[in-house]
Order: structure tokens, then sequence, then C-alpha cells
């Protein structure tokens, strides 16, 4: 709660306006404390809405905790805890006529760790507010895989009913998929996006700001679903209708986490279509722009589209449970199938907002630690743009076996099929990148060529899942885990990590430890396909997959892989240690210690708080690595640049 | 790199090969999905072994020494090589997925004759139902070999998922909807298997499973002739135990079940005489009514309610006697 003294410091960083802060008492500052009772505030309004009806209705009980929770805990809750943390200030400001700050930036820049902890509108710094959070939800879904995979390392309960395990492998899932793994992506392309494009910030500093704030929000509310009467939501992160309508309360939850973690990816794509289609520094054209912003453009559009369906699938079973709709009650005349059509509308190309960033991360550093341009650079960005349009039609995959229109499974398995070829082109210009290169193996090279591998054998059991008499075989076992593995774990988080170990120099101005990276990594990718790489086995012989307890002729290889999990979680300690020490003691960073073109290491290591004190000129592509005399972009009188000539 | 992409490429047929990665057969289904198995696995070890073989040869041909700071050749693309590797693998796929649909075709069609078998779910318990054997019902999946089985399904609850791992199909079944799946049981393959429940249907969906037996279409006929005779709704409370899928849930020695969802059945004296009660009054109403009273340390709405309506009169009373040690 000290951070509250820090309530009027970004002002200290610019000198004081014509604007000051009235100095308010510490229940009235924006601040935790503000946040505190503001929800409490805000969850008493809902519950006494609630009550309310229900009384001037006549309904019995007037007290419907269910309800309650719904509308209090997990509606209107947030959005005191919002409104008292302050990201409603300025707007609120705004519309009341109060005097607003007469710049935009009075919450940017961070100069004390106490600032990560506020509301800020500097795209840096929410960056890193994304990654620390996104890492704090991936510690603890890590650490559910693994009490779930303690239990599993023999067969028969032992440590949990069935209930804890299925809340276990879903708040897992749910944890991995929506606080971690797409907000990750989030949070890196903050930081690098607007530096890559040569703008001082996003196009909507404030929104921004809200966006991130929506996020713990979300991870807050999966992880509190332990608490509620009956266990956490236990459906899987899938929760298929009708068996999400009639769990305990704690589906809710997830319901409703979704909500605004959905809300968060929403508000923060339209920020990046907006960014990168107004803010682009003069000459930086679509041609001139890195993949990785190629990468992120294309992922905001899928999330922009897809994000509201699986929003209103969550409403409707929510609707199903709570007011007695019938979307998807047989008995009601309501369609089960339905459900999947509409949530896998958006998962599936979810799969896809989970990966493209990636891909952008991966294409960055292999054409910087090879020292060449990326090979076919148009190509590499019309193949994004290629999986976006295809990645819309394939969802039905996922439900071969679910008993939809039967003419649907050929049309789909073809466009599923086909979705290998632009993946393809990324992955054998990645290749070619490389060919008669000067590869250098630093950290993040070596994450980037342990993704390609990886990301290859789970594109390549993607082949066999294409395939539908294989799938009818293979779905609901383990061989799904380990796909899903291998392309989230070996794919996404491989670059995720890829990605940090890139710009953690820029992002801290120190570097990090090569040794331990490489440790990191080393430790990270065997004990990674000593996990996971058995689960196809196990799943094609005849083990389902969600399930608490197996027949005894798996124990072997589920205590294998049990021991492995603890090692590959055992792993990330050594990315925390390094993380954390190099941070608060590391080297420090040069300005560009990867000799990169792009414009975000033309500036010092960390960036000045508006990113460049002149706007740059783009003058050439971004990877003219080997072109003698080429230049991506000009920055007049940058120490930085001219460090790099 | 010819070398070591011919080293990987070997390395992992063998993986392929050595393991036995699916299931020994016993259903034309199966064996008709294995073919695309290996089909699509041809394929995959070719590109693995070229993607591999291409990184390992460039990480140890190409790396620069660590003061060489020289850059590689700006080599940009090269338009043919970009356009061999956009046709060359959708050729690839698309014959994977030409040969899929002709196998897909084939495993949904049930030939002349099938046996049709309708398949009942319920949390966490199988049903089945033979229509063509003057409905003969049973908690036990017996099939015959040589001759294609449809399975006509439905849900009473939630969604569920048949499978038999050796014959490869699956099918949902889905509140609501009527699906249908066909298997062929090969004849030679006869013997025991289980249907497992594959998609994720509450607490006791790892326990939903049910006993399959495939016997040759003598021994169908045998089988069917013995059920009917024993049965005419005199089934004995053992059998009714087994085809109401009480196993999945609890566990009752007499019937060898230990399964841990709901309350043991081994205690059922002391449990009704907690709750005040006849042990056979007590007995007959967690049966019909489940929720009337709640063991301690079991939860409400866990166990279908639906039992008094799903057994006839004889069953339940045979049931109870079962229960109670009183009958068979």
């Amino acid at each position: 709660m000290s951070s509250i003294e820090h309530g009027t410091s970004p002002d200290s960083g610019h000198g004081a306006g014509p604007w000051a802060p009235r100095q308010r008492g510490i229940l009235m500052r924006a601040g935790y404390v503000r946040a505190a009772w503001c929800a409490g505030l805000f969850f008493l309004i809902g519950m006494y809405i609630v009550v309310a009806i229900r009384w001037f209705a006549g309904w019995d009980p007037v007290y419907d905790w269910n309800i309650i929770t719904i509308t209090g805990a997990l509606t209107t809750a947030p959005i005191g805890f919002l409104l008292g943390l302050g990201a409603f200030d300025y707007w609120l400001y705004w519309i009341s006529g109060r005097p607003t700050r007469p710049e935009d930036h009075s919450g940017h820049g961070a100069y004390s760790w106490k600032d990560y902890f506020k509301v800020n509108t500097d795209h840096k710094v929410i960056g890193v507010q994304y990654l620390t959070t996104t890492f704090v939800f991936f510690v603890l879904g890590g650490l559910m895989a693994m009490l779930f995979r303690a239990e599993l390392a023999q067969p028969g309960m032992q440590f949990m009913d069935t209930q804890t395990y299925n809340g276990l492998v879903s708040v897992h899932a749910a944890l991995m998929i929506f606080v971690f793994i797409i907000p990750a992506f989030a949070g890196l392309a903050n930081f690098a996006v607007p530096l890559m494009l040569g703008a001082p910030d996003m196009a909507f500093p404030r929104l921004n700001a809200l966006s991130f704030w929506l996020l713990p929000i979300a991870g807050t509310m999966f992880l509190a679903s332990f608490l509620a009467p009956g266990g956490a939501f236990a459906t899987g992160w899938t929760s298929y209708a009708p068996l999400a309508s009639e769990q305990p309360i704690g589906q809710v939850f997830f319901n409703m986490g979704v909500q605004w973690a959905g809300a968060s990816s929403i508000l923060t794509a339209l920020n990046f279509l907006v960014t990168i289609i107004t803010m682009r520094a003069p000459g930086m054209t679509f041609w001139r722009m890195p993949l990785l912003v190629w990468a992120n453009f294309t992922t905001s559009l899928l999330v922009v589209i897809a994000t509201p369906f699986i929003a209103g699938s969550q409403f409707f079973v929510m609707f199903d449970r709570v007011m007695h709709t019938s979307f998807f009650v047989p008995a009601g005349g309501g369609y089960v199938l339905g459900y999947q059509h509409i949530f896998w509308f958006y998962s599936h190309p979810a799969v896809y907002i989970m990966i493209l960033p990636g891909f952008g991360i991966i294409s960055e550093i292999i054409s910087v630690f090879s020292r060449k341009p990326i090979f076919g650079y148009r190509l590499m960005a019309m193949s994004l743009l290629g999986i976006l349009v295809l990645g819309f039609s394939v969802w039905a995959h996922h439900m071969f076996v679910a008993g939809m229109a039967d003419w649907l499974r050929v049309p789909m398995m073809i466009s599923t099929l086909l979705i290998a070829v632009p993946t393809g082109v990324k992955v054998f210009s990645w290749l070619a990148t490389m060919w008669e290169g000067k590869i250098h193996l630093n950290t993040p090279m070596l994450f980037a060529l342990g993704f390609i591998s990886m990301f290859v054998i789970g594109g390549l059991s993607g082949i066999y899942l294409g395939s539908v008499p294989i799938t009818v075989h293979a779905s609901d076992t383990y061989f799904i885990v380990a796909h899903i593995h291998y392309v989230l774990f070996g794919g996404s988080v491989l670059t995720i990590f890829a990605g940090i170990y890139y710009w953690f120099p820029k992002m801290t101005g120190r570097m990090y430890s090569e040794r331990l990276g490489k440790w990191h990594f080393w430790l990270t990718f065997v004990s990674f396909n000593l996990t996971f790489f058995p689960m196809h086995w196990v799943g094609l012989v005849g083990m389902p997959r969600r399930v608490a307890d197996y027949s005894d002729r798996f124990a072997d290889l589920n205590l294998f892989v049990t021991v492995s999990s603890f090692a590959l979680g055992a792993s990330v300690v050594i990315f925390f240690y390094n993380v954390i020490v190099s941070w608060a003691r590391g080297p420090i960073a040069e300005s560009n210690p990867w000799r990169a073109m792009t414009l975000e290491w033309q500036v010092s290591s960390p960036p000045p708080v508006f990113n460049f004190d002149e706007i740059p000129q783009v003058v050439g592509g971004p990877y003219e690595y080997g072109v003698p005399g080429a230049r991506h972009a000009v920055l007049k009188g940058g120490a930085a640049q001219e460090a790099h000539v | 790199m010819t070398g070591i992409g011919i080293v990987v490429a070997i390395l992992v047929t063998l993986v392929a090969v050595l393991i036995p990665w699916l299931p020994t057969s016993a259903s034309e289904e199966m064996d008709r999905i294995e073919f695309v198995y290996w089909f699509a696995t041809i394929i995959c070890i070719g590109i693995f072994s070229l993607v591999m073989a291409v990184i390992i040869y460039s990480v140890l041909t190409f790396r620069a020494g660590p003061d060489d700071e020289a850059d590689g050749p700006s080599i940009h693309g090269h338009t043919g090589l970009e356009i061999v590797w956009t046709v060359v693998p959708a050729v690839l796929v698309i014959a994977i997925g030409i040969v899929s649909a002709v196998v897909l075709s084939q495993n949904g069609s049930a030939g002349a004759n099938p046996l049709t078998v309708k398949v009942f779910a319920q949390q966490f318990a199988w049903r089945f139902e033979y229509p063509d054997q003057a409905n003969l019902k049973s908690g036990e999946l017996v099939l015959p070999t040589g001759r294609s089985v449809k399975f006509e399904m439905t849900s009473a609850d939630v969604i569920h998922s048949f499978w038999i791992p050796e014959m490869g199909q699956k099918q949902d079944l889905v509140p609501g909807i009527k699906t249908t799946l066909v298997v062929t049981p090969k004849p030679g393959h006869e013997g025991t298997f289980t249907l497992v429940c594959t998609e994720l249907c509450g607490l006791g969906h790892a326990t939903m499973r049910a006993p399959v037996r495939v016997l040759t279409q003598a021994g169908f006929d045998a089988w069917v002739k013995e059920q009917q005779s024993g049965g005419g709704g005199g089934a004995t409370g053992a059998a009714v135990f087994t085809s109401a899928g009480c196993a999945g849930c609890h566990a009752f020695e007499p019937a060898g079940s230990n399964a841990a969802i709901g309350p043991s059945l081994d205690e059922l004296a002391a449990s009704a005489e907690q709750a005040g009660q006849p042990l056979d009054a007590y007995v007959r109403e967690s049966i019909v009514e489940p929720g009337k009273v709640i063991a301690s340390g079991y939860k409400d709405g866990v166990m279908p309610p639906s039992f008094g309506e799903s057994l006839s009169a004889k069953e339940i009373d045979a049931l109870v006697q079962y229960l109670t040690g009183t009958g068979p």
C-alpha cells in the first residue's frame, strides 16, 4: 500500500505543468486503498441491485448467492477495483468537465519499482507489467500441472478427489492460455511494436493501461474459483455445454474470467491495429515493417474478429445456468453442438493468436543471429495473412467426432491440411535465412532453433490430426495433449522465452547471463521432450485425456512423464534466477548488443521515455544485413545510432 | 547435409517402426486407419528429416566465431525455391486429404445386414440394447466378429464419447441428437476389450468404462439365447448392478468393484443405521431418490435421479436384494 505516496511522482520526472494534482487523503487518492474500498462498495452495489430486484419481484430466496456472485463479485467489484486504481480517472475528469492533465504522459515512465504497480500509460512500462503478471500466472499454472502430474504418477487416486483433479486441469489450461500465452505476447508486442514503428507510444495509451489492468482481474477470477463452494471449474478449458451449465458455481468464474481476459485482448488488439496503421514513422511503408509488426497486425485482426465469439459462448452457457435460457439445453429446444461451433470459431483462431506473434519474434531473431536478410520477406508477410484467412475456415476440425453434419468433415479437413502450406513456407524461409549465414548461438537463437524443431513436430502431429480417420482414433486422447503442448509449449512458450532474452537488454538496460540462459534452454528442451513425447504413444494406444485415474498398463510411462515434468518445472527456476539477478545486478547493456537494424535497437537501453528524441526517417528494409551501406532508418544525432555505424 | 538427413531419417524411422504406436487392430476400420497413419508417417518422416538436417548442418557449418562480426551474404529470396516449397507441401497434404476422405467414407459405411446396437450413456455408465434381438438389454457390450455393427447412440445428460481403442472408431454421444458409428470386428480377434468414455463428463469420467466381449457369430448367438432365457425381466441383482453401471462409481466387494466416486456399498448396514432406517428401505430409497440422504463426504446431484424410471420394479427388487446380501 506504500505505493500511494507516489501518487504524484510521475510529474516529478517532467517538472510540474500548469496542472498540479490536488493533494488528497489516502482514501481518495488513486491507488490500492481506494481500489480496495471501491471494489467493496461496488460489490455491495451489485449485490443490492440483485437483492432489490428479487425482493421487488417476490422471488425466493431474496439473497441468491449464485446471482450475487456473478453480479457483485465477478462484474461490479472488478469495475470498482479499476475505478479505485485510477484506470478511469482521466476520462471521468474529462467527462465531468474538471481540469485534465494538459499533456498525455503524466503517467509515463517508471522511476521506481513501485511505478510498475500503478496505472501507467507508457507502453514500455505496460509491456513489462504484462510480462511480469503473466509470468506469475505461468508459475501458478505450472505448479498446478505438477500437482496433477503427481496424482497421475500412479493409477488410482492418491492425493485428491476427482473434482479437484478436474479443477486443477481446467484452471491450469485457463491460466496458461488466457492469462499467460496470449497476454505475454501482447506484453512483448506492447514493448517492441511502437519502438519498431518509430512511434513515441501506442495510439491510445490510457486504453492500453486499462487493457493491462483487466488481466489480473481475469487471472484472479480463475484462481479464486478454488474458493467457491463445490470447487474450481472442472470442465476443461473448453467448458463444453451442457456439462458446464450444471456444474457447481465455480464454473461461472471461468465464464466471467474469460470475459475480462477477452475484453483485455480486444482492446489491446484495436490499439495495435490503430497504432500500426497510423503511427508508422515517415518512410515506414507496410513493406518495410519488421515481421514482428506484421505478425501482431495479423494477430490483432484475428483477435478483433474472433474474440467476441468466445465471449458470446460463455455468456450463453451462463445464461442457461442462471436465466434458464435454453441455448444448449435440448429439453428446451437448444442445440448442444451449437456451443462447440461458437466456441471453436474463436478458439481455433486463438491457436494462431497464440503462435503468430511467436513467428514474428523468431523471424527477428533468426535474421539478426544469422546476420542475413530474412529469406522471402514478402512471402513471409503474405503467409501470415494466408494463415489468418484459412484460420477462420477450420474450426470444425475440433469436432470431427462431435456429431456435427457429416458433409462438413471433408472440407474442414482439406482447409486444415492446407494451413500446413503457409506454415511450411515460414519454416523453410527461416531455414533458408540461416543458410550460409554467420550464425551466433546466443540464448535467443538457441530458443529460436529449439522452437523450429519442436514446432515442426507439433505441426506434423497436426497433419495426423487434420486427417479425419486418424483423428477419429486419436481425438480426446493423450495424443491431443502431446500435440497441444508441442504447439503451445514447444511453440509459443519457447518463442516467449526467446523474445524475453532478446529484448531483455532493451527492457532493463542490463545483460542477462548467457551461461544460465543456455543452461535454461538445454534443461527445458530435454525435459520438455521427455515429458510430452511419450504422451503421443500413451494416447494412441488407449489413454483418454482429462482422466484422474487410468489403466494399470500405462503406469510406468506415466511415472516417467511425472518425473520429467518436475525437471521441466525446475528448469524454469533457472530462468527466474537469471532474469531477477540480471535485472538487479547484471552488466549494463549496450544500446545495440545484437547489432540489429530494427529501430528499437537504435535508441538507448532502456529507451528514453518518449522513445525517440526526434522522429526517425525510415529509408530501407529492416533486415538489410550484408548489404553494404544499407540502413533501415536515419536518426539524427542519436548517440546510439553513431555507435551502430 | 545429405548424410545428416539420412541419419536423422533412419533414426526417426526406427522410432516409428520399433515402437508399437498403435494398438493391435481388432476391426476393419482400424486397419484402414493404420493405412492412413502410415501414409502420413512416411511423408512426415521425410519433412522432419529435411528440416532437422538443414538446422543441424547450418549450425555446424555456418556458425560464426566469437569475434566474427561479419555479415552473411545478402540473399533476399529465390522465387523458384519459394514456389517449390509452397507447391510441394500443398501436393503432399492434398494427397493425405484424398486418402483420408476415401478411408473416411469407407469407415462410415455399414454394408449390408449390419447388427444394430443402441448405446445409452449417462453419468457415468453405459447401457446397450439390441433391437433385433428382442430388445435385449445389457451392461456389457457383446459383439460378433465378421459383421458390421452399427451403433445408434444418445446421451441422457451431458456429452460422452464412445471409444474402444483397438477398434479405432470414436463418436460423441450428444444429448438431444442421435449419433451413429460403424465398427466391424475382425474374425480372429475375439476377446475382451474396454469401452472408455473420452469426453470429460464430470466427476466419474475416468471410471466411465464398460466391458466389451467380442465373440464369433456362433458364440454371439449363444450369448443372446442365454440372455433371453435367463432374462424376461428376471435378471439377477448382480446383472442389474453391472448393466446399470453401479460399478462405475461405487465400491462393492461381491461385484469386485473399487470405484470411489460415490460411497462404498460395503458399509450399507452402518449407513442405514445412521439414517435411522431399515436396511431394505434405505437401500431402495437411495437408488430411487439418491438426494434424500447424502453420505458424509459426498455431494448431492452426482448420482442420476433417474434409476427409478430406467429400471423396472423387478430389477430394483433384485438390486436391493443383491446389495443387502439377500439375493444373487
